[in-house]
This record gives structure tokens, C-alpha cells and sequence, in this order.
């Protein structure tokens, strides 16, 4: 069995401070920050990453919170664990598209240690969480020795496992905002194995107009089919202002497809992907819609 | 059957309190005073001369305490083949040329794992590259590389079957089709990585090895071929072992080179392979192509089939070359075939040998036959389960000079199913579809091409005073639950209770041989000789009770509950204890021994009885993806008399989630001989949520040959879902496979080609 | 560098110095001699080495034995109640749920956090819960209904604690 087989000094501030100040203190390629470490430790195992200075940031326990409020919306700590949020209560009410998209997220073992803030700087094309946020208009917050900062979600990931973290920041809160009104959200990805990780995914959120007929808003995001999580955004103008059906779902299904990028590998092919893009918009489509339709 | 005390009924398992409380000791978990970790070295290149091997930078290090190559070694040839020498080509490391990516070039023994591992990366290997072949088609060309220089076309081993007139069948037929498959390799992917732990005495020169093993004689024998050491000296011993399913028969490099490093370092030393190693460097399932030809009157009944096949075997022979026969044989199963030809043909090619995996050589037969079987149904208008029906075995067939079918419950279980299928798929919608087929398994291998003198398996039972048994045989428990029908089976025989039994088994040195876990043959071979050997101290105590009765021999006496009495006049008996004390008094106060054995005779070429069973699977097919759902499945089973009914059905529900997963999601692509996907995160498997409820019906039969009639149970039902699924899919869309792992890029691509064709 | 590992395993506390590449697992197992605990992937993709810690299902070959620091951990070994065995060891013996056993361990431990949790839990939802367990031998429906029987035999043990 692979275990770890090269040394590094292990650090474990307790304060944001702390951990912000060692990040200074050691260049890029030293060190790495660690939260659960469910996705880092494989890779450390298999000696793919290999740090000389491991910095453990689990124990910070300020960073581990849920916060909702009507007017500011939701503000989820970093260190907060997949599980806290499949579970917690205000998200399921609130958010039920995270509370999802979380219950289907590799297993429970993962869940109980795993952060969602590890999750995201860990920047897989494949992971979930992004997706979602992306779709939900969230922010993600980045706090450096020179500050905080806040980009959108979908500015976050850059390219496969990298972020716009600069080497100093740590990424400390995910903020997303009340939904409006008459607002349906839903997520879903495509895998033979259920609850494995996605070929492909889609999240899309839509607003209606207080008639409940036309679409006022509408995002799509899409995983697993290009460098990053990104944004279908031709897709989207083709629903925005108009009245969403079947057929036009199919059609922005189409063009999303156009729009990404996918690779040929082991699992599937880029064609492939690209038709799950079209099947799963139209599908994801249609029930953010009737979740409008209800709220 | 209500006439037995404990056959029959469900028994927990005897490992059970030693498994739940993480105390089984599994040669994972086995560690030895003074004990070196060991790591292979392995071959980057498919296809390679080893020019020259550089270990001085490697012994160097700290910690490190012995490095080997090929020149260290004894230099002993190995392989399962044994009573045909050129077969046997295995050597402990690599010393000429390397065959497959991973092909072990050097070991090295060091005090930690870490510091082995290190260590690999200062042994230095010059190779000179050599042209690879990685596709049988390519393989018997003329103009292809050789893998092992002395074999010409890369032929490795072919095999020849047939009996009746195929081509007076062809003309007799009404309708013929020609159809070809390729069914690809899965692996076995047992959760117990390949490990062993090998310990030289250096007083008396004698090797003791541990090792996640199927059959510690079949290790023993490989380990004495390649160390050219006497088997005797060698004492292999199974601790508990987490899975083998076919890939842990063989002698493997880990074995092998633990041991060599022992006898080098004098100190224990344990090798465990990775589990990418595992995926890469472990046997796996023999890919092959298929070309099946069947005649058949317009009724439906079968007149002729030819069969063609070609395998690709990898760098090595092992266990691979029977699959041959066993493919061959069970492209007649379980349909009355009045004239038969096979041709079959393995190839080495540059990579991992490929050999067996669960229900060897039926599950990728059964899965051209049935197939095709359907298509041939939907031509001649005929219902699939009908034209199966029409042409089942039945109790009693022969295959002419090849194999005999005793008990048979196929027509039963047919029965079953499609009542079953009747009364609960009453509302299919239109994207769900039933796929009907049948299986058949053998019991155990008439073949000896392990070349042994031994019974095909043993077993010694002693009673001691307080009549409490130690039953000795060498059967092997990988989860299937042997251990628990010997220890039932002994506990019947002897009419004493389970409780009663203590059971050593899996240990060269110490117990009769066993050929080992596999072709199912456990239950059948290793139960018979329990029960042989339990049956041999019954007469003994009946000659007790019998004396101390004072009946003449005409009477018959009886064991049961603990008692042994008149048959006529239960009331006229002892207590078993009591015969027992008596017996060892009347034996100048040695224990009662009994040895029992047990080999096939007179049961044709290849099999002393086969079960039998009908499957349908339900699916429902999402025609924009091609994502197929696996809703539920119904089973039903002959094994004879189920020995354990809880241990029939554990098997059933284990064999359809392998058949699943191989039907479905379970490849080893390759690229130049580099397996793409060596891990559980990219080899897909299938989870609790993906699998359906197991509706298992037993249809009882009674196999006279077998230990209380029982047969194997379940190794079968793996065979028939790749091709219900297969069936299932085509009822739904019309769309045909010619390969198995139907993934949802591949459904959609053949749903759109028949759409297309369609329109 | 080697760093201190205060932390309670099985109700028992040890106060040890491990190397920080140490993996859980290898303190368990090696440290500890707690070999009940298998592994039998390198990707954290088939929880036979799940454990509890702080009573959560958690693989512990993918938590650094640091991160374990002051935190308490149930392995398969502490389970039983001296020669007793648990509830939900019973359970998987009397239903079959098992067969080769190697993964039992993680199944087991992943069960007994379930339960906790979710006292009475549908098939559905022992399925989502046990998804990351990989097992070759059993198909899982038969560990399925394992786990629904321990759920009964431990509502019926509160009952007849509450009566008493």
C-alpha cells in the first residue's frame, strides 16, 4: 500500500494570523496548505505533490461556521465540512441545491472531514461544489497578509488545480446570496457509478418574473468539460427574457455543448461529453424551472 | 431436506466472530520478528532485453539489506502447466528479457517499506528496446515479435473439441447464423492486495511462506519448481484471505522473491503489492475474440454450432492455457448440441498474463452463445425463453466423449423464472426491457495438468477423547464459506454438532492435499473428502456401538444428534461420547483417526457434476444517454442440496454483482500494453446503490456424486448478465452489442446506429 | 521531524511521537498493533479502513495521525463489549454479511456511526450512507440487511435498558 514516503516539517497554526503568516514565511514550491486533506493525501501518497513544509490549517476552528441571514445571505466558513452543509438544516431549507449536491458527493467518510473550502482551492475540473456555486452567483473570499479580496465564483478556478489564490492567501468564506424570488436551483452530473465522479454536470439557476412566466435570470454552469467549472453564457442569453420550454431548453442545450471544451479520456470521449451537456441542460432546465415555478 | 441435522439449514459462518472483530488474521496483517520488507522493481517496457543490471548505488543505502536479480535466483522455471515443460515459463525475476510493462526485473529486502520502496529508484536498468505486440490478430502473424523467442506465431496453446457431424448439421439446418465477439478482460480486483511473507530456516535449510493465496499446494508446487527446492521443504499456509476470485491461483512474484530474499537476508521477509500493481502486474480475466456459428431447424431446435476462438494471453502461460478448454466446453452450455467443432487458440502478447477470473472460460462463452441465441429467437419468431426451453439439458446427458451432465434442474429453473417474471414485470414502460438466459457451472476440473500424484483432495479427521474433532484439510476458505460447509459436512457425517469441530485448515505441512480454490470445486471435491474422511471414524465408532449392541451385521446403525443407534430401534443406542472413549480404549488409547480423499472417476473428461440456473434482468435504458439501470433481477439456482443455504445465497448475490459490473462498467483498456485505469477511482465498481434486490429461488435437485448431493453453487450465475443485459437492451432498442461493458457512450453510439438505420 | 500525538483509542489514552508523513492508518495498525483496521485501495476510494473519530465515519488513510490530535477514535477492536460481541457485530454474523471479511471492519465501523445517527434508517438510506464502501464479495444487499437488523437488536436493547 502507498503511503508517504518522503518527509516534510508539519506546521499547525491555530489563528487565520498564524497560518497567513507562515504562508509568507515559505516560497510556492515549499509548501502547501492542508484543510481534510481527502484529495491532497492521495496525491502526496503517490508522490505527486511533495511539499517540504505542510501547512495544517484543520484545526482553525474560526473558520468553521454557517452563517444565513435574509438580507446578506449565506456565508460558509472554508473549513466548514461537506457533511456540515449536506446536513445542516438553514442550507436544506434555504439552498437545497448545495445540501444535493453534497449528499451525492463521494461517500460520507469523505463528507465528515473533507472542507468545502479544500474542495474548491483544490480546483478539479471534476468537482462539484464550484459548479454549484458558480450557478448560484456566490463570491468566494480570499484573506491575504495584505487583506481580503472577493471574485466571483466562476473567476475562482483558473485551470486544472489552480486558482486565483495568490501564494499568500488563504481562501476563508464562501458568500452566496439570497435567492430572488420565484427562483428554481438544480444540479445534477452524469455518472455510470451512482454518486461517482461526473463525465459531465450542469447547475443552472432561473428566476422568473413575478408572473411566473418569463425567465428573468438564468445561469448555467457546467463541470467536467473544460479546463474549469465554467459558465454557458451564449446558453443562457438564448433563455433570458423568454418563456422557457422544452424545445428552447433543448436548443440552449445545443449551444452550452458548443461552448465548452472538453478531453478524450479514459472514461469518455469529448463527443460524449459534449451530448451529456445538451441532455443534462435540458433536463437540469426543466427542473430549476418547476422549482421557479413553485417558490 | 428435513432427514438432515444441519445440512440444509442456515448456518453462520465459523470465521464469523474472528471477521466482525477484526481478528482474523489475514497475511496482510502478519508480521515476524526481525522481518524485511520486500519491493519489486519492475520493467517501464512492454517488450525489452535487460542489458544490464546495476544494483550497487541500491545496496548502498541505509536499511537496505539485500537487492536480487535474476542471477541470484535458483534459476527454476514455473507454471501451473506442469506436465508440459515448455508451458512452464516463468522465471522469479526477469533474467534475459522483459514481456509486459511490470514484468519484475529485481527485488530489494530492506528494513522499512519506505526505504525499500526508495531504494528501486538507485537500481539502474539498461534495456534495449525491442518491437511490442499487444493484439492476438497481430500476435500469429508472421512478421510479429516474438515474446518468448522459442514460439513460433506466438502460438502458446490450442485445443481441438468436437464430436458429431457439423457439416451434415449446417445441412440439416433450417437457419444459420455467423456470429463474432469480442469479450474484453476485467480484473478480479479482490480487496486483499496479492501479499506473502516468507521465512528461510537457516538451521535446516526448509522455507515457511504465508501468502493471500487460493491454493497453498499450487503455491508449494511453484515455489519448488522455481526455487528447486523439494516441495516438502516448503510449507505454505493460507491464513484468511480477502478475496481471490480467480486471480490468486498462480505463483506469484510476490511470493517467490519473498522467498528468495529470505533464504538470501535469513530474516522473514513480506512483500505486498500496491494496489496499482495490483490492477497492472496481477492475473486478470483472458480478453478474447469469438466467432460462433449455429444451425438450427426453423422450430428452434439447435443442430449444429462452430466455434472459434482466439485469446490474448499476455507475456506468460500460468493458469491461462486452460482457458481454452474451459471456453471451448462452455460454449455447449446448457443446450443439447447433437454436433459440435471448436478451435481454440492463445497468444502470448507483450502484456500482464491473463488467466482466469470468476466462472473462467463460462462468462465469456455464455456470453457470444446467448446472445446470439436471442437473435437467432428473434429471426425465427420464436419467444427467447421458448427456444431455451426447447433446447435445455436434461438430467442424465452426455456430450460424446466429453463430459456427463448428472443432476440437472435447468427445465425447473426455467419454469421459475418466467412464472416469476409473469406475476412481478406486469408494468414495463417503454424504456425497460427483460433479458432472459441461462447458466451452467462445473464443480471442480477432471484435468491434471498440475501433473499431480495426489488425490484431488484430502482430509484427516481425529477424535479426541472428550469427542471433540480436529479436522485436517487443505480446502481453501477465500470468503466462499468452505470452511464452514467442511466443518457442516464432518458435523453431519458424524451425527455431532458444529460446535463440536475445531477445523485446521490450508496448511502444507499439516494437513492432505487440496488442489485448491477454484472452478468451483471446493464443495464437491473438498466436501467429498471431508465427508470420506468423517465417514471412515463413523465406522470405526459403529463397529463400537455395534459390538457393544450385540447385532449381528445385517442391522443398521445409525449417527444423529450426538447418539449412535439400531436404525429400526432408535431407542438401542449410545452416546457418541461414550463410543468415543470407548473406541480410543479399544485402540491402545490412540485418537480415532479417519483419512478420507476424494478424486474424480468415470465422470467423463472434464467436470463430476455441473449446477444449473435460469436469470432474467430487467433494465430500463435511458435513450439519451445510453445510461442503463439495472432494476431487478430474478435467480433461479440448482446446486444439488444446498449445504448452506446462507452461504448458497451470499455467492448468488456476490457472482451477479461481478456478472454486473462486467456486463456494465468493469474494462482494462490498454494503451501499448499500459493498463489505463489502475485504481478503484477509474476502475468503476459497482456500489450498494447501483445494485438491485436478488430474488434467488433454489430449484432442488439431488447430485449423487456429490457430498449429501450438493454441487457448487453460484460461480454460474456471473455468466448470464452481460448477456441479459445485453438481451434486455436489444428487446428495448433493437440495438446489438458484439462486445460486453456496455457503458453509456457505447448504448448511445448503438441506439443511434439502429436509429439511424432505421430512418 | 517527529511531533507529539496526544489522543484516546478505544477509551484507551496514548501519548506518543510520530514522523508527520505518519498516516492514521499506519498509527493504528503499526503503532498500536490494531490490524483490524485493513486497507485495500491507495485513493481513498474503498473505505475498508474506515474508523470513528469523534464518533464520525472517517478513512483513516486519508487523515495525517497529526490531524487525529486530541481527538478520540473507535476502532473495529473496540467494539465488542469484553467477550460481547456489539449488536451490530451479531448482525452480520446471523445475516451473512460477510464473506472473505476483509472489508467487514470499515463496514462495520461505518454502520455504527450510521446508526447513531439515524437510528432507524429505510434500505435507501443505509445505501447512500454505506455508498463509499467497496465490497466484492457480497453484492452489499446482504450487509444492508445486516444493518437494519442491528438497528432493531439495538432499539430493543435501549427498550429493555429503559425498562430495567
Amino acid at each position: 500500500m502507498k503511503n508517504i514516503i518522503f518527509d516534510f516539517e508539519y506546521l499547525a497554526p491555530k489563528t487565520l494570523e498564524e497560518a497567513l503568516t507562515l504562508l509568507s514565511q515559505y516560497d510556492e514550491e515549499e509548501c502547501k496548505v492542508i484543510a481534510g486533506g481527502q484529495s491532497l493525501l492521495i496525491l502526496m501518497r503517490q508522490r505527486l505533490i511533495t511539499p517540504e513544509y505542510l501547512i495544517d490549517i484543520k484545526g482553525i476552528s474560526d473558520l468553521d461556521y454557517i452563517k444565513f441571514d435574509e438580507k446578506e445571505g449565506l456565508k460558509i466558513g472554508a473549513l466548514t465540512t461537506h457533511r456540515a452543509i449536506e446536513k445542516s438544516p438553514v442550507i436544506q431549507k434555504e439552498f437545497s441545491v448545495l445540501s444535493e449536491m453534497e449528499q451525492n458527493l463521494s461517500n460520507v467518510e469523505t463528507r465528515n472531514w473533507g472542507t468545502i473550502g479544500g474542495d474548491i482551492a483544490h480546483a478539479d475540473p471534476c468537482g462539484d461544489p464550484a459548479v454549484v456555486l458558480i450557478a448560484l452567483n456566490a463570491k468566494i473570499k480570499m484573506t491575504g497578509s495584505s487583506g481580503e479580496r472577493t471574485v466571483d465564483a466562476e473567476d475562482f478556478t483558473l485551470d486544472y488545480f489552480e486558482t486565483a489564490l495568490h501564494h499568500d492567501e488563504l481562501l476563508t468564506e464562501i458568500q452566496v446570496p439570497t435567492l430572488p424570488p420565484n427562483t428554481g436551483v438544480k444540479f445534477t452530473k452524469f455518472s455510470q457509478i451512482v454518486g461517482d465522479l461526473g463525465l459531465a454536470s450542469v447547475a443552472m439557476l432561473i428566476t422568473l418574473d413575478e408572473n411566473k412566466e418569463t425567465c428573468s435570470d438564468v445561469r448555467i454552469a457546467l463541470g467536467g468539460v473544460a479546463i474549469a467549472p465554467m459558465r454557458a453564457k451564449k446558453a443562457e442569453d438564448m433563455l433570458k427574457g423568454k418563456k422557457i420550454s422544452d424545445a428552447l431548453l433543448a436548443e440552449a442545450g445545443q449551444v452550452a455543448s458548443e461552448e465548452t471544451s472538453p478531453t478524450t479520456d479514459v472514461q469518455a470521449s469529448e463527443e460524449y461529453r459534449r451530448d451529456l451537456i445538451k441532455v443534462l441542460v435540458k433536463r437540469v432546465g426543466n427542473e430549476a424551472l418547476a422549482r421557479a415555478k413553485k417558490a | 431436506m428435513s432427514e438432515y441435522s444441519i445440512i440444509g439449514k442456515p448456518t453462520t459462518n465459523v470465521d464469523g466472530a474472528a471477521k466482525v472483530s477484526g481478528e482474523a488474521v489475514y497475511t496482510f496483517d502478519m508480521t515476524l520478528p526481525n522481518m524485511l520488507y520486500g519491493k519489486l522493481l519492475r520493467s517501464p517496457h512492454p517488450h525489452a532485453r535487460i542489458i544490464s543490471i546495476d544494483t550497487s548505488e541500491a545496496e548502498k543505502l541505509p536499511g537496505v539489506k539485500a537487492v536480487i536479480t535474476g542471477k541470484d535466483t535458483p534459476g527454476g522455471r514455473y507454471g501451473l502447466w506442469r506436465r508440459f515443460p515448455e508451458l512452464c515459463d516463468q522465471e522469479v525475476l526477469a533474467t534475459t528479457k522483459v514481456r509486459f510493462i511490470g514484468d519484475p526485473v529485481a527485488a530489494v529486502a530492506a528494513v522499512s517499506e519506505a526505504i525499500a520502496e526508495n531504494a528501486l529508484d538507485f537500481i539502474n536498468v539498461e534495456y534495449e528496446l525491442l518491437p511490442a505486440v499487444f493484439e492476438p490478430l497481430d500476435a500469429i502473424k508472421d512478421d510479429a515479435p516474438l515474446v518468448h523467442d522459442d514460439c513460433d506465431n506466438n502460438i502458446n496453446n490450442t485445443r481441438h473439441i468436437e464430436w458429431g457431424d457439423v457439416d451434415e448439421g449446417f445441412k440439416n439446418s433450417d437457419y444459420i447464423r455467423e456470429d463474432r465477439f469480442i469479450y474484453s478482460s476485467q480484473h478480479p480486483a479482490p480487496t486483499e492486495v496479492h501479499n506473502s511473507l516468507a521465512s528461510y530456516d537457516k538451521g535446516n535449510g526448509r522455507l515457511t511462506v504465508w501468502s493471500s493465496t487460493q491454493s497453498p499446494y499450487y503455491l508449494q508446487l511453484g515455489l519448488a519448481d522455481g526455487l528447486k527446492m523439494r516441495e516438502g521443504d516448503i510449507r505454505v499456509i493460507k491464513p484468511h484471505v480477502g478475496g481471490g476470485f480467480g486471480g490468486k491461483n498462480s505463483t506469484m512474484p510476490d511470493s517467490v522473491n519473498a522467498a528468495v530474499l529470505s533464504m538470501k537476508t535469513g530474516r522473514p521477509v513480506k512483500i505486498v503489492f500496491n494496489r496499482e500493481e495490483e490492477f497492472t502486474c496481477t492475473e486478470h480475466r483472458t480478453a478474447m475474440h469469438l466467432a460462433v456459428k449455429i444451425g438450427l431447424k426453423k422450430d428452434g431446435t439447435i443442430m449444429a454450432k462452430e466455434f472459434k476462438l482466439i485469446t490474448d494471453g499476455g507475456a506468460y502461460t500460468a493458469l491461462g492455457a486452460t482457458t481454452l478448454y474451459l471456453t471451448g466446453t462452455y460454449a455447449t452450455f446448457p443446450y443439447k448440441i447433437p454436433s459440435y467443432r471448436y478451435d481454440g487458440v492463445r497468444t502470448y502478447t507483450n502484456k500482464m498474463w491473463a488467466t482466469s477470473v470468476r466462472n473462467f472460460g463460462g462468462t465469456e462463452a455464455i456470453y457470444a452463445s446467448e446472445t446470439q441465441l436471442d437473435r437467432a429467437a428473434h429471426d425465427l419468431g420464436i419467444d427467447p425463453i421458448e427456444i431455451r426451453r426447447k433446447n435445455a439439458m436434461t438430467p442424465g446427458y452426455e456430450a460424446p466423449g466429453q463430459y456427463n451432465v448428472g443432476s440437472c434442474g435447468l427445465l425447473p429453473s426455467i419454469d421459475k423464472v418466467e412464472e416469476r417474471i409473469k406475476e412481478k414485470w406486469t408494468d414495463l414502460s417503454k424504456d425497460e426491457g427483460v433479458g432472459f438466459t441461462l447458466f451452467a457451472y462445473m464443480c471442480g476440473g477432471i484435468f491434471n495438468w498440475i501433473d499431480t500424484p495426489y488425490a484431488f483432495s484430502g482430509a484427516m479427521v481425529k477424535v479426541n477423547i472428550d469427542g471433540t474433532v480436529d479436522l485436517f484439510t487443505q480446502g481453501s476458505d477465500i470468503g466462499q464459506g468452505t470452511n464452514t460447509v467442511n466443518v457442516m459436512i464432518c458435523a453431519e457425517e458424524l451425527g455431532i454438532g458444529i460446535e463440536d469441530i475445531r477445523l485446521h485448515p490450508a496448511d502444507t505441512a499439516t494437513t492432505p492435499v487440496d488442489l485448491g480454490a477454484w472452478a468451483s470445486r471446493e464443495t464437491m471435491m473438498n466436501g467429498n473428502a471431508v465427508k470420506d474422511a468423517a465417514s471412515n471414524v463413523k465406522k470405526k465408532l459403529i463397529e463400537v456401538a455395534r459390538m457393544k449392541l450385540g447385532e449381528n451385521i445385517v442391522y443398521d446403525l445409525e449417527v444423529k444428534d450426538k447418539r449412535i443407534f439400531l436404525a429400526l430401534r432408535p431407542e438401542r443406542g449410545f452416546s457418541y461420547y461414550d463410543i468415543v472413549k470407548d473406541a480410543i480404549k479399544l485402540n491402545d488409547g490412540e485418537p480415532i483417526l479417519g483419512v478420507g480423499h476424494y478424486t474424480p472417476h468415470r465422470k467423463g473428461m472434464v467436470s463430476p457434476a455441473w449446477s444449473f440456473g435460469s436469470m432474467a434482468i430487467r433494465v430500463k435504458v435511458d435513450r439519451e444517454t445510453g445510461l442503463v439501470e439495472v432494476k431487478d433481477v430474478i435467480v433461479a439456482h440448482d446446486c444439488g442440496q444446498p449445504i448452506n443455504p446462507l452461504g448458497v445465497r451470499g455467492q448468488v448475490e456476490g457472482s451477479v454483482h461481478l456478472g454486473l459490473g462486467w456486463g456494465l462498467c468493469e474494462d482494462l483498456p490498454t494503451d501499448n500494453g499500459l493498463i489505463l485505469n489502475p485504481s478503484f477511482a477509474d476502475y468503476k465498481i459497482f456500489r450498494t446503490r447501483d445494485m438491485p434486490q436478488i430474488e434467488l429461488h433454489e430449484v432442488p435437485t439431488y447430485e449423487p456424486g456429490g457430498p449429501f448431493g450438493a454441487k457448487e453453487s453460484a460461480e454460474g450465475a456471473v455468466a448470464p448478465t452481460s448477456p441479459a443485459i445485453a438481451n434486455a437492451i436489444y428487446n428495448v432498442t433493437g440495438a446489438t452489442f458484439d462486445s460486453n461493458v456496455l457503458k453509456p457512450e457505447k448504448v448511445l453510439k448503438a441506439i443511434r446506429e439502429k436509429e439511424g438505420k432505421e430512418n | 521531524m517527529k511531533k507529539e500525538l496526544k489522543f484516546v483509542v478505544n477509551g484507551n489514552p496514548y501519548d506518543i511521537w510520530v514522523e508527520p508523513n505518519t498516516l492514521l492508518v499506519q498509527v493504528l495498525r503499526d503503532e498500536l498493533g490494531l490490524r483490524g483496521t485493513h486497507r485495500a485501495c491507495d485513493s481513498g476510494t474503498c473505505c475498508a479502513c474506515t474508523v470513528n473519530l469523534d464518533g464520525m465515519a472517517v478513512k483513516s488513510c486519508s487523515i495525517l495521525a497529526l490531524q487525529a490530535n486530541g481527538r478520540e477514535i473507535l476502532t473495529i477492536e473496540g467494539m465488542a463489549n469484553g467477550a460481547e460481541l456489539h449488536p451490530i457485530q451479531q448482525a452480520f454474523i446471523d445475516n451473512w454479511a460477510f464473506q472473505c471479511g476483509f472489508c467487514t471492519s470499515g463496514q462495520i465501523m461505518a454502520s455504527n456511526a450510521l446508526l447513531k445517527e439515524n437510528p432507524n434508517p429505510t434500505r435507501e438510506e443505509v445505501q447512500l450512507q454505506m455508498d463509499g464502501h467497496l465490497c466484492r464479495c457480497t453484492g452489499y444487499n446482504m450487509i444492508n440487511e445486516a444493518i437494519r437488523d442491528a438497528a432493531g437488536r439495538l432499539q430493543a436493547q435501549k427498550s429493555q435498558e429503559k425498562t430495567k
